[in-house]
C-alpha cells in the first residue's frame, strides 16, 4: 500500500458487509491491490470475492526437501568414504539404512523450510507499528485500504451506509 | 428427499439427549466472550495450583536432576541394569514417552486432514502433549548413556579419539528421527498458536504483553497472513504424518533388528504405532479431563461429545493393538523356535507374570468391557480412569518388551531378573517434568485454539429437513 497517511480502516461486524465494502471500493476506483481484509478467522478468496491467491510456500517446501536430500546423500556416502568402517562383511554403503536416513533428513529440510517460508512470505517477525484494530481479534472484520484524499469523504459515507461500525483514516501503531 | 432444506425459522424444543446445543460447534458464543473465557482460564491460578506446581518442581529437581546427577557422579552401578538386562526401564520410559507424543500428531494432523470437526477445541492440548512428551522422552537416551558428556560422539565429526561414528547405526536413526519429530511437532504446535497469542497480546499488559507480542511475531490477520498460515499448516499436516509413523517405527526397529527372541519381528513397526496412538489418545483424554476439571470456563469448550469421540478412538485402537499383539504372539508360538517359545512362557511366569496379565486387563478387558457403552464414554471422570488404566497397561507392555524379554535370551546361563533402583526415582521425575511443563504452559498460552473453534462454529448450522432439524456443515475453506 501507499504512504501511511492515506490508509483507512473500516470495521464491520460481519464478513458479508465487508465483502460489500470491497465491491464499493472497487466501484469508487480503488485498485484491488490497495485493499485487504483483516479478520480473526480465515476466509477463502471465494468468500471474500477476491482474486485467487497463489502462494509460493510449496516451493519453499520443495527446496527444503531437496536440500535435506542432498545433505543426507553427503552424509550417507561421504562419512563412510572418508572413514570406511568394515563391519563383518557388511557393505560400506548400505542401501536400506541410507533410505531411512535420507527420508528423515529430507523431511527435516521440508519442515524447516516450510516454516521459514511462512515467516518470509508473511514478513514475520515484524514487531514495528502497523495498521490494526484490537476488535479484529474479537471477531470484527476490518477492511484496510489506501484511499486518495479527494474521495475519502465519499468512501467513508459509502462504507458507513454499508454498516461500518468505525471508519477512519488511521495510522500505524505499535501492536 | 426433496431438496427443500430451509434455514431455521423457529426454535425447536428438544430432549436433553437430542439438543444440538450439546455440540460445541452448534452452540456458538460471540468471539469476544470466547476470548475472555480463554484469557480468564489462563489468568486464574488458585492456591492449589501453586501447591501442585511447587510439588512438581521439587520432584523434578530432586527425582530427575538430583537422581540423575547422583548417577552421573557415582556411576551406572546405582541403577538396576546389569547383565543380561542392559536395557531397563530407562528404555521402557523412552518408548512410553515417544508413544505418548504420537497423540498430538494423530489428533491434530490426521483428524485435520480428514476434517473431523470434534478435534477443534483440543488440538492444542494434544499438540502440547506431543512436545512435552518428546521433551521427557528425549532425555532417556542421554540418561541411559551414562557418560552423557560424550553424547556428541554420535555426530559424524572427528573427535579427540579420532573415532568416526557409523552414520548408518540405529543410534543415528533414533537421533535423526526424534530430532525431526521434535522440531516438526514444536513448529506444528506454534503455527496455529500465532493468531491466538495475537489475541492474548491485544488483551494483556506488562510482561505478558511483551511475551505475547514476541510470540505473535506481528500477526494482524491479513489475507496474506492467513493464506500463508493455512497453507503452512496444511503442508505440515501431511508432512508430519509420515514423520510420526517413521519415528515409532524406528524406535521399534531398535528392537526388531536384533536377534533377541521376542524382539526379532517384522510386525514390530505397525504394532508400536498402534500402541503409541492407543496410549496417546488415552493420555489426551486424561489431560482433557484435568483441563476441564481444574481450569475455569473449560466446560464450555471440552464437552461430553469430545470424550465420546475419543472413547471410540480408544476402543478402535485397543482392537488394533490386540490384533497386532496376538498376530505377533501366535506366529512366534506357532513358529516353534525354542528361544521364542521360552520368552512367551516367561511372560506368564514369576517374577513379572503379573505385569503381563495387568497389560491384558488394562489394554483389552477394560476398554472392551466399558467403551462400547455411550454413557461411559460421555462420563468424563470415568474416561479419565479408563485412560489412566490404558496407560498403565501400555507402560506394562513396554516393561514386558524391554527388561522382561531381554532377560530371557538365547542363553539360559545368562538369564537374570531385573529390579529397577534409581530408575524409579528418575521415572517419577520425568513424569513430574511433563506435568510441570503442562501446568506452566496452561497458564501461559491459550490452550483452546479460539480461532479454530470460531471457524468451526461459523461453518455449522441447523437446517430443517422435513420435520426435523439437522446439523449441516458448510465448506468454508
Amino acid at each position: 500500500m501507499a504512504e501511511e497517511g492515506r490508509i483507512h480502516l473500516a470495521l464491520f461486524k460481519d464478513v458479508y458487509p465487508a465483502t460489500m465494502a470491497l465491491d464499493k471500493l472497487r466501484e469508487l476506483g480503488i485498485p484491488e491491490k490497495d485493499m485487504t481484509i483483516v479478520s480473526g478467522v480465515p476466509y477463502s478468496d471465494r468468500i471474500l470475492g477476491r482474486p485467487k491467491y497463489t502462494t509460493r510456500l510449496p516451493r519453499y517446501s520443495l527446496v527444503g526437501f531437496v536440500g535435506g536430500f542432498i545433505l543426507s546423500l553427503l552424509l550417507n556416502w561421504g562419512t563412510p568414504y572418508l572413514y570406511p568402517i568394515h563391519v563383518g562383511g557388511q557393505p560400506i554403503y548400505p542401501i536400506p539404512t541410507t533410505i531411512l536416513l535420507t527420508f528423515e533428513l529430507s523431511m527435516l529440510g521440508l519442515i524447516l523450510f516450510t516454516f521459514l517460508g511462512v515467516l518470509f512470505e508473511s514478513d514475520f517477525p515484524s514487531l514495528g507499528p502497523k495498521v490494526y484494530h484490537p476488535e479484529i481479534s474479537n471477531g470484527k472484520v476490518a477492511v484496510v485500504f489506501d484511499c486518495p484524499p479527494e474521495i475519502h469523504t465519499r468512501v467513508h459515507e459509502s462504507l458507513a451506509a454499508l454498516g461500518a461500525e468505525w471508519v477512519h483514516r488511521t495510522e500505524a501503531k505499535q501492536l | 428427499m426433496t431438496a427443500d432444506a430451509v434455514p431455521l425459522s423457529q426454535p425447536q424444543v428438544y430432549d436433553e439427549e437430542e439438543d444440538p446445543r450439546q455440540h460445541l460447534m452448534l452452540d456458538p458464543r460471540p468471539r469476544e466472550e470466547m476470548n475472555s473465557m480463554v484469557m480468564e482460564a489462563m489468568h486464574t491460578t488458585t492456591r492449589e495450583y501453586w501447591i501442585v506446581v511447587g510439588v512438581l518442581t521439587f520432584l523434578v529437581v530432586v527425582c530427575l536432576f538430583g537422581a540423575w546427577g547422583y548417577m552421573i557422579a557415582t556411576g551406572m552401578g546405582v541403577a538396576g541394569i546389569r547383565r543380561p538386562t542392559m536395557w531397563g526401564i530407562f528404555i521402557a520410559n523412552f518408548v512410553f514417552w515417544i508413544g505418548i507424543s504420537h497423540s498430538g500428531t494423530f489428533v491434530s494432523a490426521i483428524l485435520r486432514v480428514f476434517k473431523a470437526e470434534f478435534r477443534r477445541p483440543f488440538t492444542r492440548a494434544a499438540e502440547l502433549m506431543t512436545t512435552f512428551g518428546l521433551a521427557a522422552g528425549v532425555m532417556y537416551p542421554l540418561i541411559h548413556l551414562g557418560r552423557v558428556w560424550v553424547s556428541y560422539w554420535i555426530f559424524p565429526i572427528p573427535n579427540q579419539r579420532q573415532l568416526w561414528p557409523n552414520f548408518h547405526s540405529p543410534l543415528v536413526w533414533d537421533m535423526l528421527a526424534i530430532t525431526t519429530y521434535l522440531l516438526s511437532s514444536t513448529i506444528y504446535l506454534y503455527m496455529p498458536l500465532i493468531p491466538d497469542v495475537a489475541m492474548a497480546r491485544d488483551r494483556s499488559t506488562g510482561w505478558r504483553y511483551k511475551f505475547y507480542r514476541l510470540l505473535a511475531l506481528g500477526w494482524r490477520g491479513t489475507e496474506n497472513e492467513w493464506h500463508n498460515l493455512r497453507t503452512g499448516i496444511n503442508i505440515f499436516a501431511f508432512a508430519i504424518i509420515p514423520v510420526m509413523f517413521s519415528v515409532h517405527t524406528i524406535v521399534s526397529w531398535d528392537f526388531a533388528v536384533t536377534q533377541t527372541p521376542g524382539w526379532h519381528s517384522t510386525i514390530y513397526g505397525p504394532f508400536f504405532i498402534a500402541g503409541a496412538i492407543f496410549s496417546g489418545v488415552s493420555a489426551v483424554t486424561m489431560i482433557l479431563y484435568l483441563i476441564r476439571a481444574t481450569m475455569v470456563n473449560m466446560k464450555y469448550f471440552v464437552r461430553e461429545e469430545h470424550f465420546d469421540a475419543l472413547g471410540k478412538l480408544m476402543l478402535i485402537f485397543s482392537f488394533t493393538w490386540a490384533y497386532f499383539y496376538f498376530n505377533e504372539y501366535l506366529v512366534e508360538w506357532y513358529g516353534g523356535d525354542l528361544a521364542a517359545k521360552t520368552v512367551l512362557k516367561a511372560f506368564t511366569q514369576p517374577p513379572y507374570g503379573w505385569v503381563w496379565y495387568l497389560m491384558l486387563f488394562c489394554n483389552m478387558a477394560v476398554p472392551w468391557l466399558l467403551l462400547w457403552n455411550k454413557r461411559v464414554r460421555r462420563t468424563p471422570w470415568l474416561m479419565f480412569v479408563i485412560g489412566f488404566l490404558i496407560n498403565i497397561g501400555m507402560y506394562a507392555e513396554r516393561f514386558i518388551i524391554v527388561p522382561t524379554e531381554i532377560s530371557t535370551n538365547r542363553f539360559p546361563f545368562q538369564w537374570g531378573d531385573y529390579y529397577p533402583r534409581i530408575e524409579l526415582l528418575i521415572s517419577i521425575g520425568s513424569i513430574s517434568l511433563f506435568l510441570l511443563l503442562y501446568a506452566v504452559a496452561s497458564r501461559l498460552i491459550p490452550l483452546i485454539p479460539v480461532w479454530e473453534v470460531q471457524e468451526g462454529q461459523l461453518a455449522h448450522s441447523l437446517k430443517r429437513f422435513g420435520k426435523h432439524e439437522v446439523a449441516t456443515k458448510s465448506e468454508l475453506e
